[in-house]
């Protein structure tokens, strides 16, 4: 936390979600500081992919608040917020099956490039994700993880000021889950706020950054992922005991 | 790709696209050939095949309208012919009410695209804001359309007058008093020159031959345009596309509004090549015959909803006289596309010859290889 400076970027306030009888998130405190690496662990249904919907708008809050530099988003729509720099990669594979790889990401990087520049900024985007020379193919003749790299280049194609991944590495070998780790810290390193949600802990480890871990939609416990290592309670609930 | 194919590429631009199945000079040469013969067709077809033919491409406008806002935008309308109905309506009253005054039908030309539009406009913006999707606005369409059509049957009453022109109920569209003038074709003034363009006449033809091509060349440089990956990012994932930052509402209703004016046109043609329109637009048939033509065509892209139109237009002609035989047989096409086909006769022949090509071009290439040593 040492290069975060004391107002958050993206702040959550007793953020609370109900599915009927169902509370996924449970008065939620969380706050991201600008060019932060911070990553959310917890047990399946511990409401982080909710949380993230929240933040970004896809699900209205029942209760609390967004706020994004000090601005109440809450009521903003998710386009709004995009505008305002945030961007999210879903859980779910979020690329455009039917197109070209050229296609997906001409469609993110058209909000701030002219169509002529589009071919130069796609090249470098997929030389930096490992997908070089994969323009012409059609986005399902990739692998799985090439096909999460790409889905991070599209988020990454709107330049957004805080990126939210959530599950970044799911269904990556253990090769491509640490290239995206490096991915990620470069992405980190050039100034760009990033929100990791993530089950492989070897993934957290690798990424080394404040770490948030909710239960039962509620903030568990927050530090650095030594810290959070270190906790019995945490080890107790999610790690299980070692 | 070869040297060919990139030099025309630069000049077609838009034209050319990504979007849009067919480029290079053997597709521009096949299109010329085909918009020769149409254009060639009053010489040697008899003058009752022109008036069909004319019908035939007045379908064309409605296959292109669906085309664009199902197959490029995802959003599956069962409704298009409320836009028809609501143009041809439009175009009637207005030219009705304005031909002795004006001795021209421009401004209701002008109306059976623009008041579609404002419709769709109303309609779309309160569907598209509140979000519905997929098989609610299909249904939704539907409906209206049903609804207005249901309530031009029952204007028969005299009272149900637009200025001189009289709705007329299950008769369709006519004049209000004997003084008042009949539904005109289509009488086009600019200056001091005017032009009939009588609906039995070849004159009519060109004019809607020449219309089709350009609606069919212009909407292949909109869906090529950036504009048209918006449109195929909202057909894919509409959520994904959204958080880009691009509000997906407003992309699906102005081309909601463009699909009505195509629609809004082909239902102007339509009144103006019968000089007649009546509640039956508005049916489930009129409207379901749409989503067949674009279905079997193949809906994600514009040749092929075209062709799809023009071919089954034909064919349902010809069987026209056996009855009702010609509609279960038009059901009986459908479902054999929609099960050997599904993505449409036109697309999956084109994906076919496009596999071939590229089949045919590596072999060449390793034949090269092996042949003569890279330099």
């Amino acid at each position: 936390m040492s290069d975060a400076s004391d107002k958050p970027i993206l702040e959550a306030r007793d953020l609370v979600k109900d599915f009927g009888g169902v509370r996924a998130v449970a008065g939620l405190d969380i706050s991201i500081y600008p060019g932060e690496l911070h990553c959310i662990i917890g047990p399946n249904g511990a409401g982080k992919s909710t949380f993230f919907k929240l933040l970004m708008g896809i699900q209205r809050p029942s209760a609390g608040e967004v706020f994004y530099q000090g601005r109440n988003v809450t009521r903003l729509k998710p386009f709004e917020r995009a505008r305002l720099g945030m961007a999210i990669k879903f859980q779910a594979m979020e690329v455009y099956q039917e197109l070209t790889v050229f296609q997906n990401l001409f469609i993110p990087l058209r909000r701030h490039h002219r169509p002529k520049q589009i071919p130069e900024q796609a090249a470098k985007l997929l030389a930096q994700l490992h997908l070089a020379g994969t323009e012409e193919g059609l986005v399902s003749n990739l692998s799985h993880g090439q096909q999460q790299w790409l889905a991070i280049g599209m988020s990454m194609a709107v330049r957004p000021e805080v990126l939210l991944l959530d599950e970044p590495t799911a269904g990556m070998s253990p090769d491509e889950t640490s290239e995206t780790a490096k991915i990620v810290k470069g992405l980190n390193a050039s100034g760009m706020t990033i929100v990791v949600i993530e089950h492989d802990m070897a993934f957290i480890r690798n990424l080394d950054s404040r770490t948030s871990v909710l239960h039962y939609g509620k903030l568990f416990a927050q530090g650095s992922f030594d810290e959070i290592e270190q906790n019995e309670d945490v080890h107790r609930i999610y790690l299980g005991t070692v | 790709m070869n040297n060919k194919g990139s030099i025309l590429d630069k000049y077609l631009g838009l034209l050319n696209g990504p979007q849009t199945i067919g480029r290079g000079v053997p597709f521009w040469l096949g299109f010329l050939a085909i918009v020769a013969t149409l254009a060639f067709g009053p010489e040697f077809l008899s003058r009752f095949q022109i008036i069909n033919f004319s019908n035939f491409l007045i379908s064309g406008f409605m296959a292109l309208s669906l085309c664009l806002i199902w197959g490029y935008c995802g959003v599956l309308s069962l409704g298009q012919a409320a836009f028809f109905g609501v143009g041809g309506y439009a175009y009637g009253v207005v030219a009705i009410n304005l031909l002795n005054a004006h001795g021209n039908t421009d401004i209701a030309l002008i109306a059976g695209i623009f008041i579609p539009v404002v419709f769709a406009a109303i309609v779309g913006g309160v569907m598209f804001y509140a979000r519905l999707r997929g098989v609610y606005v299909a249904i939704l369409m539907l409906v209206i359309s049903l609804v207005i059509g249901t309530f031009m049957r029952q204007t028969a009453d005299p009272d149900y007058t637009i200025g001189a022109a009289y709705l007329g109920g299950m008769n369709g569209l006519r004049p209000a008093s004997p003084d008042d003038p009949l539904l005109p074709s289509l009488i086009l003034g600019l200056g001091q020159t005017i032009q009939e363009f009588d609906g039995r006449s070849v004159s009519f033809y060109y004019l809607t031959l020449g219309l089709l091509v350009a609606v069919y060349l212009g909407l292949r440089c909109l869906v090529n345009s950036s504009f048209g990956f918006f449109l195929v990012g909202c057909r894919e994932d509409p959520d994904r596309t959204e958080t880009f930052g691009y509000d997906v509402r407003l992309i699906q209703l102005s081309v909601f509004c463009i699909s009505a004016a195509i629609a809004g046109l082909a239902g102007t043609l339509y009144t103006a090549w019968g000089t007649f329109i009546h509640p039956d637009g508005f049916g489930v048939a009129q409207n379901i015959l749409v989503v067949i033509w674009v279905a079997v065509g193949g809906r994600k892209d514009l040749s092929a909803a075209l062709i799809g139109a023009l071919v089954l237009e034909w064919i349902s002609l010809k069987l026209a006289s056996e009855g009702e035989f010609a509609l279960l047989f038009m059901g009986a096409i459908l479902v054999t596309v929609m099960l050997l086909a599904p993505t449409g006769v036109v697309t999956t022949i084109s994906d076919l010859i496009g596999r071939l090509r590229t089949k045919r071009s590596t072999l060449a290439a390793s034949e090269m290889k092996n042949g003569e040593p890279d330099v």
